[in-house]
């Protein structure tokens, strides 16, 4: 236990900051694991609230793809509030328990996922998502690394968010996080178009992301453009008499 | 000792206290020992800074009265005010050279038998939070690996303090926390409905949210959430007085 948070401790002061960044605690987290990637969600009541991936593409991707598809092993990890293992994303289990998620993730360059839970005691932030372009279990050694890993990520956000004006969130965890704006703005678009609560306008913008193989922020992004409207009556999606480039 | 060294073996020191009960106390006086044991100085204390801003002993390598008076002096004046103030490190400072600079502080120094004085920052945020201060009885300059050894020390303890300032008050930042993304949503997702009933861009969205919650009295997130859950109809918000 000491030894691996004392490892995790010297990686994250090599950054030279008392105070390591998302994007350090992202590099670190793949680094002490031996995986490809992490990222980090923040959630709170089961829903997405940001994305802090520190550039690793893959990683952001897996991110989004569960925001985007409500399943995944970070939503798990948040569900169980303890850890969640897919040594072997295209084999046929995980396609029952992430029918949408496993392919998409494979097709992303993911051959195994896991998710850990980040928390203090009862203050419950996200959840840490971890993947390699191998497939294979996680070692004992990795899982133990990962729970302190978890541990000490959660603290550290807490620490981040400690200097942040009230209302606001702090500036170090904000930079390089992705909290899906565009795609809020467009749930919002959208409920006014099809007449419904927000919440059913963002299953439409998924229901549709899915259907036409597009990401989430690609299909919000035509809708803010005014290029993508939906229809109250069937729940079809109309293109507005314009093109729908990006929209494939 | 090497840096990295150095550093390991402290570390696993200070982890023992860092994961579940960890008196913030204990870690910084392991701190203050390791200091001692490792490197050539005869006593080290850790100050922070109250939330009023003054410096507090809060470890010390040494209990004896005369060390214990030398940090809670520097409340007031001496080099780790100094250190503190300027967010700089003060190296190998030599006390017969300070020239009545502090006036009660050299002379205690003197009398207690130190002849030099160290204080290395402990930063947060481009904000300094307290400074690891080391007494040497010797004349002569602390190597350079042995400035960066205790640098890092200082560097860890301010990782250490900070972990555990978060753990304490974890709900009530993970509350914050929540509540800052919550209104983020939401706040989009009202623009997201004004700007498609009133027919105009996102900014223009904004500002008319703003604008109708300055006018009522009303916070933000309140009126945003209005809005977004359709509790207020986008199109009742004021309009915004146009510029001529």
């Amino acid at each position: 236990m000491e030894e691996r948070l004392t490892r995790i401790l010297l990686l994250l002061s090599e950054g030279g900051e008392a105070l390591p960044g998302p994007t350090r605690l992202c590099q670190v987290a793949a680094e002490v694991t031996a995986m490809d990637g992490a990222g980090l969600v923040l959630l709170s009541d089961g829903r997405f609230q940001g994305v802090l991936c520190g550039g690793d593409v893959v990683s952001e991707t897996l991110a989004e793809l569960e925001f985007a598809l409500g399943e995944g092993p970070c939503l798990d990890a948040w569900a169980l509030d303890g850890p969640v293992f897919e040594p072997d994303l295209a084999s046929p289990f995980p396609y029952g328990r992430w029918p949408a998620f496993a392919p998409a993730g494979t097709d992303a360059g993911a051959r195994a996922v896991f998710g850990f839970p980040v928390h203090v005691g009862a203050a419950r932030l996200g959840a840490i998502g971890l993947y390699r372009d191998q497939t294979g279990p996680l070692g004992d050694e990795q899982h133990a690394d990962a729970l302190v890993m978890a541990d000490v990520v959660a603290r550290a956000i807490l620490s981040l968010q400690a200097g942040a004006a009230l209302g606001t969130v702090g500036a170090e965890l904000a930079t390089g996080a992705n909290f899906q704006a565009v795609v809020h703005q467009a749930s919002g678009m959208v409920s006014v178009q099809v007449g419904e609560g927000v919440g059913d306008a963002l299953v439409r913008l998924r229901a549709h992301a899915y259907g036409t193989d597009c990401t989430i922020t690609e299909v919000a992004t035509e809708v803010v453009a005014r290029r993508l409207r939906f229809d109250p009556l069937e729940g079809e999606e109309t293109g507005g008499g314009v093109p729908l480039p990006g929209v494939r | 000792m090497t840096r990295e060294a150095l550093l390991l073996h402290t570390l696993v020191e200070l982890a023992d206290n860092l994961v579940d009960d960890f008196d913030v106390i204990d870690v910084l006086t392991v701190l203050s020992d390791r200091c001692v044991d490792t490197l050539d100085v005869a006593a080290a204390g850790v100050m922070l800074a109250s939330p009023a801003g003054d410096l507090q002993v809060v470890a010390s390598s040494n209990e004896a009265m005369r060390v214990l008076e030398l940090f809670q002096l520097q409340a007031d004046e001496g080099p780790c005010v100094d250190c503190f103030n300027d967010g700089g490190a003060i190296v190998n400072l030599e006390l017969s050279t300070t020239d009545g600079r502090w006036p009660r502080f050299t002379p205690l120094a003197l009398a207690g038998g130190f002849h030099s004085v160290h204080c290395l920052p402990m930063r947060l945020r481009g904000r300094t939070i307290g400074a690891l201060n080391m007494f040497r009885s010797d004349r002569g300059a602390l190597e350079d690996a042995d400035v960066q050894a205790a640098q890092g020390l200082a560097d860890v303890a301010t990782i250490a303090i900070l972990q555990h300032q978060a753990a304490l008050n974890a709900q009530a930042l993970n509350d914050q926390l929540n509540f800052a993304l919550t209104s983020r949503v939401l706040i989009e997702q009202a623009k997201g409905k004004i700007s498609e009933a009133c027919h105009v861009d996102m900014v223009v969205a904004f500002q008319r949210l703003r604008n109708h919650a300055r006018n009522h009295n009303l916070g933000l997130t309140e009126l945003a959430r209005g809005v977004a859950e359709g509790a207020v109809n986008p199109i009742a918000l004021d309009p915004l007085k146009t510029r001529r």
